[in-house]
């Protein structure tokens, strides 16, 4: 080992120069107090106008360490805002969907349900028969304004009125 | 013979153990005055530690400051099992190796000043040529070799070089702040060393 270090001797002897490199004059007479004010002002090491619990501030710690993160979740926000715009644009397809699948789709009505063999009429009636369990007693509205024969208007009057 | 080895060869127990876990039980009850000594005690070998890692004075500045606060944040977790010291330099040194991390791509040296006796260092003096006449410009391009060359390494080896050499802190403490064993700070320091003299043969000639 002591032949290793005398042939770093000329390396050691170099790299004692960085030892004469000083901070500027008064430098350590005002760093106590920086130190000390800091501490009394309650100051973390988390990022100036970052607050919040740890996690969170270990969140933002990893987009300082990685760039290439912040990009990433960056473009997964993008992805996810544009998908929740294409998906809030659906809900009315979706309900044209729905019901014109409910339209197409037989509907086991009260009436069938008696009545095991489909008659012509109730075709004719807007009454379907469906392999569904769910019972209805008035028809699927029509999505075409058609006036349905059995939907009555309902109002409602509050007591007092 | 190096003349001037003011932190390099100081040993970093120098000051009275005693007192020192006395100011140290005093800080952990929230006695500012006490940490304030702490502070005083150890500012110049964090500081320097920090820079020598950095080769920028404005990051040691910061390092160094944030160091001794998430000390002071932290010192209800220090057990005693090392002493204050080491725990800080812990600190320390973990902090500028996360920092040096994220700043992976951006090496901007900010180089302090030679003191007045690295002009009369005889060693380093011959180290720059004799027929150099502006000896001052000279040693100030050495330093910036030295530093680039310093920041060529990886951080373990860095640190290791920069506690042993410049520092000058034996094997023993080195490895209790890099929490490993001696034979890996023995190996980083001659890789380390091995390498710096690559990068450096134009000054330190044929060995």
């Amino acid at each position: 080992m002591n032949e290793s270090e005398n042939n770093f001797e000329p390396l050691r002897r170099l790299l004692a120069l960085k030892r004469h490199e000083i901070p500027p004059p008064g430098y350590f007479n005002n760093f106590p107090g920086r130190v000390m004010s800091r501490i009394r002002a309650g100051e973390t090491d988390a990022p100036q106008g970052i607050t919040g619990p740890s996690w969170l501030l270990k969140f933002f710690q990893v987009f300082e360490a990685k760039p290439a993160f912040v990009g990433t979740f960056a473009s997964s926000l993008c992805l996810l805002l544009l998908f929740g715009i294409v998906y809030a644009e659906r809900p009315d397809a979706a309900a044209k969907t729905t019901l014109l699948a409910s339209l197409t789709q037989p509907v086991l009505t009260l009436a069938d349900a008696t009545a095991p063999v489909l008659s012509p009429s109730s075709e004719q009636t807007g009454l379907m028969v469906s392999t569904n369990p769910v019972l209805s007693l008035q028809p699927v509205a029509s999505l075409f304004g058609q006036q349905n024969p059995l939907a009555q208007p309902v109002s409602f009057s509050l007591p007092g009125n | 013979m190096i003349m001037a080895e003011p932190a390099a060869r100081q040993n970093p127990e120098t000051p009275a153990p005693v007192d020192e876990e006395a100011l140290v039980r005093r800080a952990r009850r929230g006695d500012l005055e006490a940490y304030d000594e702490l502070v005083q005690r150890y500012q110049e070998r964090i500081y320097a530690t920090i820079y020598h890692m950095t080769s920028n004075h404005e990051d040691a500045n910061d390092m160094a400051q944030e160091s001794f606060i998430k000390a002071f944040q932290a010192l209800k977790t220090f057990k005693g099992g090392s002493s204050f010291y080491t725990w800080l330099y812990r600190i320390a040194v973990n902090k500028t190796i996360n920092f040096l991390k994220q700043r992976k791509n951006r090496t901007h040296m900010s180089l302090n000043d030679l003191d007045f006796n690295a002009e009369h260092d005889p060693d380093l003096m011959a180290l720059i040529s004799d027929k150099t006449p502006r000896r001052d410009a000279a040693l100030a391009e050495l330093q910036e070799k030295l530093n680039a060359a310093l920041l060529k390494l990886s951080e373990p080896h860095r640190l290791v070089v920069v506690l042993h050499d410049v520092q000058g802190l034996s094997h023993d403490e080195i490895a209790k702040i890099m929490e490993c064993n001696i034979g890996t700070v023995r190996s980083r320091l001659f890789y380390a060393r091995q390498q710096l003299q690559g990068y450096l043969s134009d000054y330190l000639g044929p060995t």
